[in-house]
């Protein structure tokens, strides 16, 4: 699996993806959590790794061994998603009760769309940035993706933010009547992830294939 | 064999028809053209025509069979193109499919529009008070209620006030008074009905005689062997006759296995569905391990679930295990050390 193919990492942080897509509001509570998450843990990581590859290491687990980089990007996740998780609580009560137990699992989320990114390389701190963002981009994107499909076609409607006059929910003539119910159970939510896998590698297939897209995959 | 099978489906079709009418030959019709559309729509962009496999006329006809005869157009359909697009096409198309498709399509249904898929109408010449409803649905309804403290489903059915057509009370009365009342027995009340079929629910299962005829045939021509069928059958009527009264308050032994023999899917299930070359076993041994195993799932998914009677589920679940049954099941070839040879 390639670390770039934000659909088919997904696959490992599937519990939350499943359980948040059902609605396109908690799908989108849930990217910007993880977005939000994924920069700030990845640049403490940049800092943490820089600041114990300069100096002689003081700490046991300041040593570079892969165990010790994962205990500290466990920990900075765990400390950024909670204070997420208590700043939703207390700023959008609402969205907290709707993202409920996957909230916590932002971090899990982050982990694994941050794996292998910050204090592995010397990369510059603009270069994390921008690798960071792409991922969580890439991540929100087939989140809300998959949302979208799972809402408008599984119950006829799409949640956004209420605006104004307009009351935040989108209502699909017809559909609403007798929606595709299966897809809003979890059973729906892995149909939809796996045909937006299908479709990734497809694209990505081709663009191997496609010399035109650089060193072509032989 | 595919149009073979489809054939040996026509009687029972053919039964509800006669029973439901013009609705019936509506779904029927509209779900063989979904899946024969979704067929095409799926396999001549890519310059294939499969339909002289008869596989999406199958699927098509056999999700139809299902179907409740007052189930809107648009249910039958979906749950076809469901089936094709999704279960089997998705899959790289007839031999690659994983789960059986018209089971697919039915559980579909089944979970998206539970309201529509028991729009049942009430068969010709039957007797019509209240909610139009199979003998199941309003069995497992009665066994919700309280009260139900009767010892077999049938006297279930009476009581809670279930009626069954006045020429089953003619039949039943002349055949306990010429033949049973001196051996001192007595058949209930709808017997005669559930027997032959002369009551609501899907279009093609509820003739369980003229369904057995055509499974006569499919095995005495060889297209499938007996394994699968017999202990599908076998061990949920064992399942059902131990604990099926549990359920209702009658202690064990007291399931009535006849009854859940003759309603629901289970015959049409067991012998045109669950021996789908490709979503079963290969192997004799496998065969009946499946069926045991779909047996104990519909026992469970009936007795205990919401989905139906259960049948398209357990098939459902079942197919992901038939290829684990291949590999443990195939005979090793003499030399090598792999199972799956």
């Amino acid at each position: 699996m390639k670390s770039e193919d934000p659909p088919a990492l997904l696959f490992l942080g599937l519990c939350p993806a499943i359980a948040v897509s059902v609605r396109v509001i908690d799908a989108l509570w849930m990217s910007a959590g993880v977005m939000l998450v994924l920069l700030l843990s990845g640049l403490a990581m940049e800092l943490l790794s820089r600041e114990s590859s300069g100096n002689e290491a003081r700490h046991s687990f300041d040593r570079g061994s892969p165990a010790a980089r994962w205990m500290r990007a466990l920990v900075v996740t765990s400390f950024l998603t909670a204070s997420f998780e208590a700043g939703l609580l207390a700023l959008a009560p609402a969205a907290s009760a709707a993202l409920g137990i996957y909230a916590p699992l932002i971090a899990v989320n982050c982990l694994v769309l941050g794996r292998g990114m910050p204090g592995t390389h010397n990369l510059p701190t603009r270069r994390t940035v921008v690798g960071l963002l792409g991922r969580g981009i890439g991540f929100a994107a087939s989140l809300v993706a998959i949302a979208l499909v799972r809402e408008a076609l599984g119950a006829g409607t799409i949640t956004l933010f209420a605006l104004g006059g307009f009351g935040g929910t989108i209502v699909i003539p017809m559909l609403v009547e007798q929606p595709l119910r299966a897809l809003g159970f979890a059973g729906g939510g892995l149909l939809c992830l796996g045909y937006l896998v299908a479709v990734s590698r497809a694209i990505s297939r081709r663009a191997a294939a496609n010399p035109a897209g650089g060193e072509a995959a032989q | 064999m595919t149009w073979l099978v489809g054939l040996c489906l026509l009687p029972a079709a053919g039964w509800g028809v006669f029973l439901f009418g013009t609705p019936a030959l509506i779904v029927l019709a509209v779900s063989i053209a979904a899946a024969i559309l979704a067929e095409l729509a799926s396999t001549l962009p890519f310059g294939r025509f499969t339909l002289r496999d008869g596989s999406a006329f199958l699927t098509g006809f056999i999700v139809g069979l299902l179907m409740p005869a007052g189930a809107p157009a648009c249910v039958p359909a979906a749950a076809s193109a469901f089936a094709i697009l999704v279960v089997k096409q998705s899959f790289g198309g007839l031999g690659r499919n994983w789960m059986n498709p018209a089971m697919g399509g039915v559980v579909f249904a089944l979970l998206s529009w539970p309201g529509p898929m028991s729009q049942w109408i009430a068969p010709k010449g039957g007797a019509v008070q209240g909610a139009v409803m199979p003998p199941l649905e309003a069995l497992r309804a009665a066994m919700a209620g309280p009260g139900a403290k009767e010892t077999t489903p049938l006297a279930i059915l009476s009581s809670s006030g279930f009626t069954f057509s006045d020429l089953d009370s003619q039949v039943l009365g002349w055949i306990n008074t010429h033949v049973f009342s001196p051996m001192g027995i007595s058949l209930p009340p709808g017997t005669f009905d559930v027997l032959i079929g002369h009551v609501a629910g899907g279009i093609g299962i509820v003739s369980v005689p003229l369904l057995m005829l055509g499974a006569w045939f499919l095995l005495f021509r060889g297209i499938i062997r007996w394994h699968l069928p017999v202990m599908y059958l076998g061990t949920f009527a064992i399942l059902a006759a131990v604990f099926g009264g549990l359920g209702s308050g009658n202690g064990w032994f007291a399931g009535g296995p006849g009854f859940h023999l003759f309603s629901g899917s289970l015959v049409l299930g067991a012998f045109f569905v669950a021996p789908d070359p490709v979503t079963s076993p290969m192997t004799n041994k496998g065969k009946c391990i499946f069926g045991i195993g779909l047996g104990t799932l519909t026992f469970f998914l009936r007795f205990f679930g919401s989905l139906g009677d259960g049948v398209a589920a357990s098939i459902v679940l079942g197919n992901c295990a038939a290829p684990l049954l291949d590999r443990w099941t195939s005979r090793r070839v003499t030399g090598t050390q792999g199972g799956a040879a």
